[in-house]
């Protein structure tokens, strides 16, 4: 059972982030972090390779600068090896664009699994995963809660606002996980350092067979014209108890109509 | 080695996040309600891989000991086994320096001792359990008339019978104490000889938990440190055998100072995982100190912007410059395979103690009424800092074993 998993390195969410002014993109020059909802991704390819008795864990990423410290923490987790797309070519790509370049990279494997995660955490665009499988003509099932192998079958428990679908579909296919699947390890000690001497297969957009223009700003089809700040949400109620703190809290939510 | 390298900042932040996730939600109950800290050390260890790799070392120890092998074992260059210590000893001690207590106690003190004083029988009979914290370990030698004089004033005693000992006295702030599993315990010998009891030989034993004469008290309330668990012991003819006294049957040819030895080897040892601690604090005083000069606001402007805060926050700093440096240096040596010195690691540990100590201190003050509040978290951990002064030897005891080395 080989899995790959699709893993985004970005910036530390809990530090200061700023936008390139030319681009309206975020700027990624500093160092980038193993984005969190991958991590479940990652856990989740563990267990099922491990359940097999064989394969491996592969990591495919995009990120500039040959940074590699988030897929660091995808190795110390377990994962056997990981492949690199890095170039600068590849600056301003945009999702689509993304999803050609991974697909490309994870051409170079043997896998029967995709699995990623349903969004990143500082693009939030989630449509990165099904464009990679219908990049690859494989079937794609979004939103697993739950994952298991039955011989050349993935079964998923696919998350939905009123419960859960029970999916299946014929392997090698792509399916994006909930941060709900499985808990993430933590890396062990051991873990983290043989992390280090992982193999890690860096490779640029004319190794994956892309020219100039295919990808990158220039290949981009879409542009981002302005960045706003979120509408800041309107001050609370506080509701001073006075006796009747119960009764005016009831009225508030009936107001709203929840109760 | 002036800064971590990518794999400890990988190991600090794995730590950083069990932390957050194992040991903050549960400060109250660890540190107000007497909840023992040994579940969630265990999972610690369970989770990094820390039991699987004290097995491996047990292994390693053991077949040095079968060999006949003395000394330290030859380490590799760049050897990461210092520093994967220290990290979880400086994030624990941000959060709860009582946790690190009792973990160091029981693997570095107690199980440490049987691992380089025992034979392969006992490491095997008591070591490897406590090395993987799958038992709790305490190390007993202060007495209630002796803390800083324990080998010549103790009065703990070991009267030979036969091919046996009995024990007699007590011991206090013990650490452990009140849950050990495994003690080991320091005693004078009493053979009915005339010598000058604070001459005499000192042996060291190990006891179980249970045996008949043995009493481990419940835990006494302190000032501090209320996560790790402190108590007293009182043995009444506690009847031992050979295979409990640490070494082995006892031969001619061994050493008359064996057990003050034994008991000194844990020094250095001790005294380096105090300085690490001591960085746990400061760093985590100091965090915590700049978020709340920048965020208080007194006459229209944050307390940061007063230069007697400054003053406070910028010797904090050199503080944590200072004392990171020390734990710089002793990874460092140990990754060369050198062990300071008795007088450099009571260096170290004499200027990091007092260091965090002020810090601690100093960063209550900074808060002013909030920093008396618990809440606000500065007040446990000033709390907590001041027993680096007192414990693995007082300052006054640090300045003195300097002072020898100095003057030899």
């Amino acid at each position: 059972m080989n899995v790959v998993v699709c893993v985004k390195q970005i910036p530390d969410p809990a530090a200061p982030q700023s936008l390139e002014p030319s681009t309206n993109t975020l700027d990624r020059s500093g160092k980038l972090i193993l984005d969190d909802s991958d991590a479940y991704g990652v856990e989740m390819a563990l267990q099922l390779v491990d359940k097999a008795g064989s394969g491996e864990v592969t990591l495919v990423s995009m990120a500039p600068n040959g940074e590699v410290a988030g897929l660091r923490t995808a190795l110390a987790m377990g994962a056997a090896k990981a492949i690199l797309v890095s170039d600068d070519a590849l600056k301003g790509t945009d999702a689509l664009g993304t999803a050609k370049v991974l697909a490309a990279a994870i051409k170079r494997t043997e896998f029967d699994l995709v699995l990623a995660a349903t969004e990143s955490s500082d693009g939030y665009t989630g449509t990165v995963p099904v464009q990679i499988a219908e990049l690859l003509g494989l079937p794609s099932i979004t939103f697993a809660k739950s994952v298991t192998i039955d011989g050349s079958t993935v079964k998923v428990d696919r998350q939905t606002e009123a419960g859960y679908d029970e999916v299946t579909a014929p392997l090698p296919a792509v399916v994006t996980v909930t941060a709900g699947v499985v808990e993430p390890r933590y890396p062990s000690f051991k873990g983290i350092m043989a992390a280090k001497s992982k193999p890690v297969d860096q490779v640029t957009a004319a190794d994956l067979g892309f020219s100039a223009g295919d990808v990158g700003a220039a290949g981009s089809g879409q542009t981002i014209f302005a960045v706003a700040d979120a509408e800041a949400r309107s001050a609370g109620e506080i509701v001073v108890d006075e006796g009747d703190g119960a009764q005016r809290i009831v009225s508030f939510l009936e107001g709203l109509k929840v109760i | 080695m002036f800064e971590w390298s990518d794999e400890h900042l990988a190991i600090r932040d794995a730590i950083r996040s069990f932390v957050d996730n194992e040991v903050v939600p549960n400060i109250d109950a660890l540190e107000h309600e007497g909840v023992p800290p040994y579940e969630v050390i265990r999972k610690m260890y369970r989770t990094f891989g820390m039991d699987e790799m004290a097995r491996e070392s047990f292994k390693r120890a053991l077949e040095r000991k079968i060999a006949g092998e003395t000394g330290r074992p030859e380490r590799r260059g760049g050897d990461n086994s210092a520093a994967m210590t220290l990290i979880p000893i400086i994030e624990l001690c941000r959060h709860c320096p009582g946790i690190v207590t009792s973990m160091g106690v029981s693997t570095g003190l107690a199980g440490g001792t049987i691992m380089k004083g025992g034979t392969p029988e006992q490491m095997e009979r008591w070591g490897l359990d406590l090395m993987t914290m799958d038992k709790i370990g305490a190390w007993a030698i202060t007495e209630p008339d002796s803390g800083s004089d324990a080998l010549g004033g103790m009065r703990t005693t070991a009267r030979p019978d036969g091919d046996e000992w009995i024990l007699n006295g007590s011991k206090t702030y013990i650490t452990n104490g009140p849950y050990a599993d495994t003690i080991v315990l320091y005693a004078k010998l009493d053979d009915g000889s005339e010598d000058d009891p604070r001459k005499r030989e000192v042996l060291t034993f190990v006891l179980d938990k249970g045996m008949e004469g043995l009493v481990q008290s419940a835990p006494m309330r302190k000032m501090g440190l209320k996560s790790s668990p402190t108590g007293e012991l009182f043995l009444s003819d506690v009847r031992v055998g050979v295979d409990r006294l640490l070494g082995g049957r006892k031969d001619p040819s061994r050493s008359k100072s064996e057990g003050r030895e034994s008991a000194k080897e844990n020094f250095v040892t001790e005294r380096a995982g105090v300085a690490a601690m001591s960085l746990g604090v400061i760093e985590e005083c100091l965090a915590l100190s700049i978020d709340y000069a920048k965020s208080r606001v007194l006459w229209g402007k944050p307390i940061a912007q007063h230069q007697l805060i400054q003053l406070k926050l910028a010797k904090m700093e050199v503080a944590r410059l200072n004392v990171q440096n020390l734990v710089f240096r002793h990874i460092e040596m140990s990754s060369a395979g050198k062990t300071p010195t008795l007088a450099e690691a009571s260096a170290m540990k004499l200027y990091s103690a007092q260091a965090a100590s002020e810090v601690a201190m100093e960063a209550v003050q900074l808060f002013g009424g909030n920093g008396y509040i618990a809440e606000y978290r500065v007040e446990q951990l000033a709390r907590d800092a001041k027993v680096f002064q007192i414990y693995a030897g007082t300052d006054e005891i640090q300045i003195t074993h300097i002072a020898r080395d100095l003057l030899a």
